[in-house]
């Protein structure tokens, strides 16, 4: 396998671990784990930047003039990316408003 | 014939790594069919697996299906045998599910 492929490959598998990751710390949350909700999506952070590196790996290709070619593969790691993001950010305030009606129910 | 059922967010990405299993299947002479779905034909595909291998990015999914499907073979695809589209590796994790 090569280039462009195989770092889609790796985009997808790295951002979708950690959209994973995200969506478990909220259902982690929903249970009133909140410690382990929160060490879920500092790890799911570590994960994305792996993939976020990746595809800064065909940015810096394009930059230096070897223009990729753009399949529907790209577009996908990238629509992964984009969603592994957005989970992230909405994770955070999940598992706050889970904890917020935690000590309501109490 | 063993069915192996591959399971991804759109059912594209893991068609690639479905192709690579089929052919290291081919070499091993063994019987069996590989197909890559989406989440969305889980409940159509599942009960005819004899094992289901879910994508990183549908990972979230294993308690709830291995509540719907108790009885059934259902595993994770490693992060990076995934990343790195090693298909000898998950075929050979999905042989070892069904021994």
């Amino acid at each position: 396998m090569e280039g462009v492929e195989l770092i889609c490959f790796q985009i997808i598998a790295s951002v979708g671990t950690a959209r994973s990751m995200y969506i478990e710390a909220i259902q982690e949350a929903k249970t009133g784990n909140f410690e382990s909700a929160r060490t879920m999506i500092k790890e799911g952070g570590t994960v994305f930047v792996e993939g976020h590196h990746a595809h800064m790996g065909l940015l810096q290709n394009e930059a230096s003039g070897n223009k990729p070619e753009i399949g529907i593969l790209v577009v996908h790691a990238e629509d992964q990316l984009m969603s592994a993001e957005a989970f992230g950010i909405l994770a955070e305030e999940f598992v706050d408003l889970y904890e917020r009606i935690a000590k309501i129910a109490i | 014939m063993k069915n192996i059922v591959l399971i991804c967010a759109a059912g594209m990405s893991t068609s690639l790594l479905v192709e690579k299993m089929q052919r290291c299947a081919k070499d091993d002479n063994y019987d069996c069919q590989i197909n890559a779905y989406s989440m969305s034909e889980s409940t159509r595909v599942i009960p005819d697996a004899d094992v289901v291998l879910l994508g990183p990015q549908v990972r979230f999914n294993l308690a709830k299906l291995k509540v719907q499907y108790p009885d059934k073979k259902i595993v994770t695809i490693d992060m990076v045998l995934y990343g790195t589209m090693n298909g000898r590796a998950v075929l050979d994790v999905a042989k070892k599910e069904m021994d």
